[in-house]
Parts: structure tokens; sequence; C-alpha cells
């Protein structure tokens, strides 16, 4: 669809996903042109996510005026992760930064992001300081998603949300993004790609247009993606493992029932707990134990499956008949 | 010959499209009717529908894709092969669901539009053209609604209901979702994923695959008329299909999240369930000869195998991502050059 560009030549790519943000993208290139005056070479991907508004529009008459900003459409609204994708793919730079298309962010950032991925470092993550959102509804939650995040993938970044990070090509080349991974890319990137990842301070803006796209509503969707992304980056290539420890927890849980059932005195007045109750539940346990093993069976076939059986598709069973 | 039926030796055989063929170029429009259960007769179905498209002026071909079950369904058609109707039969070596029919015939077609006809009558002859031309005009679908609906209320309220409930899945407005009659551009159909037994859906999956979709408003075939009720096994399937559906559009790539509020709530009960029957007990009552104790256990149970389902499908989705894009570009009209 573009031009491909000899390789080498585009230093800087950044990235921006839009959705309906028709009154931010004047602004916004005019800022990315202010910031990367001193580069010799970048270019601006705009993406626009299936807005409904003038965005498309707007994006493409300053594309057409400067040849550096290039445009993206989407062909329906398919969300952040995979707006962040296109960007991604389409992006013909060695560095790629990615930046949220409100004014929220500061390209005037950009410079030390790229200062600091030269230090030798794979992916800079910027984290918000001076926040400018609401307290109760985005700061809070916020905090302690990114605490728990922290906790379990390992990856210490303050500000998974801040969309102004930099990275190098080659890891986003080993990414393959789905459902709401946006949020996650430093885990999943120190995971898959064995990025070596720091973070570094960035401005924050009160946004000047339109209203957040967000709410709260996205503590239980948060909630399932982090305990997928926790097997993801944990148990990746052993998921089995991951099933068993469930298992043995269980198993072990059963026993201790059976401990329990024996150990407890022979009375009069319980001779229903004694006899089914206990030994009920344990079964139940071991039950759910044997369960988990053989999920963790299946999670290896999935694991392997899609390459060890290889081959090319099978032919179609039908036919068109011939002459 | 066309029409003929020869039945293909080789897989090379069945993977040439006809297109490879230079005495057949392309055409304007190719009819796919997929012969499914307790089809119409052929010949004069092809007889009422091809004459709108013969008087249009457009070149076409009609492709009956037929399951060996049904091939003497087929055979009348090859008599209208022999007077030189562009008509071919696309065989099946087994037996398969419309989907697969329509795939096939697609696969063999070779039309710029391509359009779906049921084997049986749906819509008025002219309907068709009408799709064809709201294609032509640049929709990238174009879905006949069979309105004004002549048919008993029994069909219309099934109807309704159905398409509410494919309405508040896939958050469209689509009103006749399965007449079964549709055009499409040749490049969207064959991008459009169909698999299982979902072509009846084809419309909502070409919204989801970011296509435009009209309603083209079509008079219903004096054919369409009987009241259709059907045996309880049916409604069943709809209702697994909308199931289906349901998780294919909300929750493909991301099942962790379906399984993980089932799995949240369902532990949750039973620990509610648990909690309340160990307050009991502290206050001196017995309560291990209450079967609320064993719900308790099994629904605590059932929400940690829903959670760990969940995340075997986290895990399938993760493998199968890889090297794959979910989104699909817009193609941007010519840009002058820079």
């Amino acid at each position: 669809m573009h031009p491909p560009a000899p390789p080498g030549t585009i230093a800087l790519s950044v990235v921006v996903p839009l959705y309906n943000e028709q009154e931010s993208i004047p602004a916004l290139v005019d800022a990315v042109r202010g910031a990367l005056a001193e580069l010799p070479s970048w270019e601006l991907v705009l993406v626009d996510d299936g807005s409904r508004d003038e965005t498309a529009a707007v994006a493409e008459r300053l594309a057409a005026a400067d040849g550096r900003v290039r445009l993206v459409r989407l062909a329906r609204n398919y969300g952040q992760t995979q707006a962040m994708q296109a960007g991604f793919d389409h992006a013909r730079g060695d560095v790629v930064v990615s930046m949220d298309g409100d004014l929220q962010n500061d390209p005037l950032d950009i410079p030390m992001l790229l200062a600091k991925l030269d230090e030798g470092y794979d992916l800079v993550a910027g984290y918000r300081k001076g926040r400018n959102d609401k307290f109760l509804t985005r700061k809070v939650p916020s905090f302690f998603a990114n605490r728990i995040i922290a906790w379990l993938t390992g990856v210490r970044i303050r500000d998974n949300g801040c969309s102004l990070k930099a990275y190098r090509r080659s890891v986003l080349q080993q990414l393959d993004l789905y459902s709401d991974m946006h949020r996650f890319l430093p885990a999943l990137a120190a995971a898959t790609a064995n990025a070596r990842i720091t973070e570094v301070p960035v401005r924050h803006h009160a946004r000047r247009f339109g209203t957040s796209k967000y709410g709260l509503s996205r503590i239980a969707k948060v909630s399932a993606d982090l305990l997928a992304i926790k097997m993801i980056t944990s148990f990746r290539d052993r998921p089995l493992t991951m099933f068993a420890g469930g298992a043995v927890a269980t198993v072990a849980a059963g026993v201790a029932i059976v401990v329990a059932w024996a150990l407890l005195p022979l009375r009069a007045d319980s001779p229903v707990e004694r006899a089914y109750v206990l030994p009920g539940a344990a079964l139940l346990a071991f039950a759910l134990g044997c369960f988990l093993l053989m999920l963790g069976i299946i999670a290896t076939v999935a694991l392997h499956a899609p390459r060890a059986l290889g081959g090319e598709p099978h032919p179609s069973t039908l036919a068109q008949a011939p002459e | 010959m066309n029409g003929s039926l020869v039945r293909p030796g080789s897989a090379s055989a069945a993977q040439r499209r006809a297109t490879d063929d230079p005495a057949r170029g392309p055409v304007d429009v190719s009819v796919i009717v997929p012969v499914t259960e307790r089809p119409a007769p052929l010949a004069e179905l092809y007889r009422e529908y091809v004459a709108p498209l013969r008087a249009s002026g457009r070149s076409f071909e009609f492709l009956f894709a037929v399951p060996p079950e049904r091939r003497e369904a087929v055979a009348p058609l090859a008599a209208l092969a022999a007077e030189g109707e562009p008509v071919r039969v696309v065989a099946a070596e087994r037996s398969v669901g419309e989907t697969a029919l329509v795939r096939e015939g697609l696969r063999a077609s070779r039309g710029r539009i391509v359009v779906t006809l049921p084997a049986y009558y749906r819509v008025q002859p002219d309907g068709v053209m009408a799709l064809v031309a709201a294609v032509e005009r640049g929709a990238d679908v174009a879905v006949a609604r069979r309105w004004p609906r002549r048919d008993p209320l029994v069909n219309r309220l099934q109807n309704r209901v159905l398409h509410a409930m494919v309405g508040s899945i896939a958050g469209n407005h689509l009103n006749d979702v399965g007449s079964g009659v549709r055009a499409l551009k040749r490049e969207a159909f064959e991008d459009i994923p169909l698999h299982g037994d979902f072509v009846r859906f084809l419309p909502v999956l070409a919204l989801h695959r970011g296509y435009g979709v009209q309603e083209v408003d079509t008079p219903q075939h004096p054919g369409d008329l009987r009241t259709r009720v059907y045996r309880p096994g049916v409604y069943l399937r709809r209702v697994l299909d909308l199931l289906g559906l349901y998780f294919l559009l909300r929750f493909l790539d991301k099942p962790l999240r379906f399984f993980g509020l089932v799995g949240f709530f369902l532990s949750l009960l039973g620990l509610i369930t648990l909690v309340a029957l160990f307050i009991r007990k502290a206050t001196g009552e017995s309560i291990g000869d209450k079967p609320l104790l064993l719900l308790g256990i099994l629904l605590l149970t059932l929400g940690v195998q829903a959670v760990a389902l969940g995340l075997i499908g986290e895990m399938i989705v993760h493998f199968s991502a890889a090297g794959r894009r979910i989104y699909r570009v817009r193609p941007l009209p010519p840009a002058p050059m820079q």
C-alpha cells in the first residue's frame, strides 16, 4: 500500500492510534513536527481505528500536506491493541515510538526516550509524572493494577497504561498482539522477545479535547487479562507445570481432608459427617486434581500442535467438476 | 461440457480454479446455489431467476454446489447445460453442509460479484438484481431483507426473536440475516472466514470483518409463504449457533474474560454457601447432614474448572496468534504523487 522505504533510511516511526480525535490531530501533528525537527529522518504513522467522526478526513489532509505523515485506516473499530499493531506493522523506522492521540502525552519527551534506548535497552516505557486524570476512577485503580502487574510478571514498570513508549523494531517484530494486550506490552516483550526494559518519567497534560474512552468497568476485564498474562509470561513454555501445580494443591487438600476424617473422633451425634461429607469432599478434591492435570496435558497440546503437526493444509474434500 | 457431472480424480483438480482456464474469462455475476435439504425443482428455479439477470445484459454463471446424496436433484440441469445455458455443477465428494458448499462454489466461480441463492424460493427474482446493483454502487455486501412480509405471523415472530438475539449479540441492526440471498464483492467474500456452519451469519461476519453491509428490501416470493415450524432439535441447534456466534464475536481472542467471569461467580456462590454454613455450625447447629455443604464444595470446584478452561483457551489463542493479524486495513484511494 505504501511505497517501501529503502532500509535504514528512516530512523524513527511515531505510531499514534486515533479513535474519534478529529480536534486533536492538527495540534498533534504540529507538536510531533516541532519536537522532531532536529532528527534527520522520521515518519508519523496515524492509525484511524474506525472513527465515526472526521478523524480520517483530517488525517488524510495532513498526510497529503506532509510526506512524513502517513495514514493507515482500519476497516472498523478494532480497539487500541489492534490499532497499535497495525501501526507497528506499517512503521518503517528502526525505532518505533507509540503515543496517545489525545495530546496528553508530549512529543517533546521523544528525544529523551531515544537517548535512553541508546543506552542499551530494547524498550523504554514512559511513566506519567503529575498525571492529570481523575483520582478515584483513573489513578487509584491504575496504581493497584500496575503494582499487581509488576508483582505477577516480574517486569517492574510503574505505569503500564502510559502509551508513550519507545521500542526497537526487532522487539516489535517478535510480538503478535491480540485481545487488549497493549496494556501488558512490556511484560509480553520481556517474555516473548527477551527485551531489556527500563522506564523514564514523562510529561502528562490534561485532556484538551473530547472525553476519556475508559471507565471503571475495566477492572473485571483487566483482572482476567492479568491472569492470562501471568500464565503467558511465566508458563508459556511449560503450561503443564502450572496446571500440575494446581493439581498438587487440590490433591494435598484432599489428603488433608482424609487425614481429618481419619482423626475425627467417632461421636454418636455426628454419624453423617463422618460417613459421607468429608469423604465426599476429599473425592471431589481428587477429581479436581485429575481434571487439572488433564487440562495441563491439553495445554501442552495447544503449545506443540500448531508447530509439531506442520505440513500443508489438507486439500479440500470438495471439487469442481472439470470440463 | 458445462453441467456434466464428473468426479474429479485428484486434489490438483480440486484446487484448480475456473479462472485458470483461458477459455473462461471472468464474468460479471456468479450465482451460487447450495443444494441443501428439500430443494425446489432446480431447472424451474434457474429459469425463474435467470430471466432478470439475462435481461440486464450482464455476463453471468450459475453454480449448483451439491453433496452426493442430492445428485439426482441436479440431473435436470445437464439438459440446460446442453442447451448452452451457463450452468455448472460443483460436486462434493462427501456429505457436507451449506457453508462448505458455498465455499466450494465460491472457489469454482469467476464472477466479480458473487450472489448466494437458496435452492428454494425466498425472494422475487428482481430482488437479486437489486442486490447486484447495490454492490455495483459500492456496497461490499448487500443482503436481501424480505419486505414487505406476507408469510404467516409465526414465521415473522420467529424471525423477530432471532434477530433481536443476533442484534444484541453482534451489536448490529440486521433484519433478515437468514434470507440466504446476498450479493458480495468477490474480494470481500474470499476474505470473510467461513467455517463450521456459519454461512447463515454471513452478513454478521462481514460486518465483523469491517465490510459495509447494506440491507435491500426485496419482495417475498410466493413460494416462501408456508408456515415454518421445526422440530425442537432445530431450535436447539439455532440456540447453540447463537452461543457459538456470541463467543466468536465477543471472546474469540479473550476466552478467559468469559470463563473467568463464570468461574468467579460460581466460586463466589460456593464460598457464600460455605461461609453461611460455617456460621451456622459456630452457633452450634449440625451442618454435616446438610446437602448444602456438598453444593458449596461442588460450586467451588466448578468455578475452579471454569477458570482453568479459560486459561486453556488463552493458551490456544496465544499460540494461534503468532504471525496472524486480526485487523483489516481499509484500502486508501490512490494518492497523488508527492
